[in-house]
Order: C-alpha cells, then structure tokens, then sequence
C-alpha cells in the first residue's frame, strides 16, 4: 500500500476509502512541516497551519485535476497557508519584485561568533529561519524537499528566473556570513 | 573572459554553465585564492544544506488529524441542524394542541355529569362517554378532514426523518468498513 503512486492513493480516497489519505498525511507531514516552521518561524503555528492544509487539500481533493504534481499542487496550499497566516499575524508580506530585490543582512541578526560555539550543521539549520519567509521556503523546498526550480516557481507562482535569484541570494548570504566567521579558516 | 561573480559561482555549482565557461571558471579559482574560499563556503553551504534532515511533527499528528476528518465529514451542517428542531419544537407543539383539544372537548362536553355523579366508577363512565361524544364530533364532517390534514402532515414530517435516518446509518456502515 505504501508503494502507491500519490495519484492512485488520491482516486482510492476519491473512491470512499478516507483511510487512505493517512499515507498521504504521512508522506508529506514532515517534508512540509519543515517548510512552515521555517516560514513561520514558530513550530506551534506551523502544525496548526499544517492540519489546515491537509484538511483543505482533503475537501479540495475533487478540484485536483491531476494536471501538476500532486506534490506541486499540495505544497502551493502550504505556500499560500503559510503567506496567510503570516497576513494575519500583520508581519510584512512583501510582493514578488520587492521580495526578490529585497535585501537581508544575518549579520544584523546572528554574531558571527557563535558559530562557535554551534556545530556547522546545526548553525545552517538554524540561519534559514533568519532568512525572509520566501527565502527560507525556496531553501527547504530545494534542498530537504528535493524538489526542482521549476516546481518551486509553480509552487510560489513566481518565474524560474526570479527562483534561482532568490536562492542564490539565499546562498550567498549564507556564505558571507560563514567567511566572517573565526572557525571559516579551519572548515574551508 | 567572462568575469567570475558571485552568480556565476552559483551556476557553477549548480552545474547551469556551458563547457567554456566551466572551463574558465575552473582556470579562475585555479589562480585566484580569494575566488577559491569564496567557492568552498558555498559549497559548505550548499553540502550542509542538503546533509539536513527533516523535522518531525507530534507523534499523534495524522491519528488526530484523521478523526478531524471523519468528525468534519458526518457532522450535521448547521443549517440541517437547525432545520431538524424547528420540526422537532412544530411536532411537539401540534401534539400539544391536539392533546389540549381533546381534553377540553371531554370536559365540556361532560360537565355537568362529573359534578352530580356519586361514585369514582360513575365519573370514569361519564368522561368515557364524553371522550366517545368527542370522537364522533371530530370524526364527522369538517372535523374528520383536519384530523386527515394533520395525519397526512405528520406523515410526511416522519417520512422526511426516516429518509435521513436511513440515509446516515448508511454512511455510517460505508465509514465502518473503510476505517
């Protein structure tokens, strides 16, 4: 049963058989609960928001025309939860060309030498979530969620161009960030 | 010579550039030590990045989230809801007025009787007599037709339940077997 396409799970639940849509829940719950809780940048919110959007992708099912990946179409509600909820919580939401104009400074918000004190991989983990909200969502869906520029720019309805812009400036910054710091010499 | 920025090391590292120009920013990093750090960070970054696992929601997550589901899917919408008690409350109100209809007839029709009788036995035989009396008044003529309109309507009222009744219990056996 595990082995199942995520379409054919989908046209089983379409079916009547609700129990089937707990595969789906456990093949996307984790991929996509470290996408809001980046996004969201609060690990309560992002499993509130993240039960809201199985239950809308489960009422919407009927609407899901198998066109895009289910993937592609599961994480734009994510996307777009997580966008809403950040509308809500008043925080800034900026459009598409500010927010990839937009400039960020991690040095403002992280001492350098904390590095330190940190392991290399548990600092990356937690430098995503000083990124802005798209730009940590690009990271995740890129790297932990595997998925391609091209679903991304599907996913957050933005071109491939302005993607790749945003996470190599994501990047980037990163990377600035680690060169300033003392333990640079010793892990390059 | 195309001039090595930080884009290029990005597409670089992405592999998004053509054979020449991989070939120039290899020569680049090559000679340049300033270029080769820069290329190792994000390469760091890029390795650390990809090396990250997951995050892992409540253990409960899709048993809860699962309940919400079949919860949400066999609730009564409100409207229906709503819907049902103005017909429990019109039911019981008709009831109501029957009864009370009855039992005012019975008495009037037998006042005088229950007053002047002796015995218990007498007054239970003549409050029989006035519910007969009763009945045949209401049986009879425009009476037998509102009785008629009201039978017809609480037949038409339990109908209605008996549809939804069935229906439910239906949906209820399909969830019964899928779960």
């Amino acid at each position: 049963m595990r082995n199942l396409s995520d379409q054919e799970i989908i046209d089983s639940v379409r079916k009547g058989n609700e129990s089937d849509y707990s595969i789906i829940i456990n093949r996307y719950k984790n991929k996509a609960f470290s996408m809001l809780k980046r996004m969201l940048k609060n690990e309560f919110d992002a499993e509130e928001v993240l039960q809201d959007c199985f239950l809308k992708a489960y009422n919407s099912l009927n609407n899901f025309k198998g066109e895009a990946k289910f993937s592609t179409w599961f994480y734009r509600i994510v996307y777009n939860s997580a966008l809403t909820k950040l509308s809500s919580q008043k925080r800034k939401v900026e459009n598409e060309m500010t927010s990839v104009e937009e400039h960020f400074d991690l040095e403002s918000q992280h001492n350098a030498d904390d590095i330190e004190k940190k392991d290399i991989q548990e600092f990356v983990r937690d430098i995503i979530t000083k990124l802005p909200e798209r730009h940590s969502a690009i990271i995740t869906m890129f790297y932990m969620n595997e998925m391609s520029i091209e679903e991304i720019s599907e996913v957050m309805q933005i071109t491939v161009s302005n993607v790749k812009v945003m996470l190599h400036r994501s990047r980037n910054s990163m990377r600035d960030f680690i060169l300033k710091s003392k333990l640079a010499e010793e892990l390059i | 010579m195309i001039q090595i920025t930080d884009e290029i090391l990005n597409k670089y590292l992405d592999g998004e550039l053509s054979r020449e120009e991989t070939e120039q920013v290899k020569s680049g990093l090559r000679t340049s030590e300033e270029l080769q750090k820069k290329y190792s960070a994000l390469k760091l970054v890029h390795e650390k990045l990809f090396d990250m696992k997951e995050d892992e929601v409540s253990p409960a997550f899709t048993d809860t989230l699962m309940k919400q589901i079949v919860r949400k899917k066999f609730a009564i919408p409100k409207q229906q809801k709503y819907f049902i008690v103005s017909i429990a409350t019109f039911i019981t109100l008709l009831c109501l007025v029957i009864f009370g209809f009855v039992i005012s007839a019975m008495i009037s029709s037998a006042p005088s009787s229950i007053g002047e009788s002796k015995s218990v036995l007498d007054s239970v035989s003549n409050l029989t007599d006035g519910l007969v009396t009763t009945l045949k008044h209401l049986f009879s003529g425009s009476g037998l037709s509102i009785i008629g309109s009201i039978f017809s309507l609480l037949i038409i009222i339990s109908g209605y339940f008996f549809f939804e009744m069935q229906k439910r219990s239906k949906a209820n056996l399909s969830n019964g077997q899928h779960l």
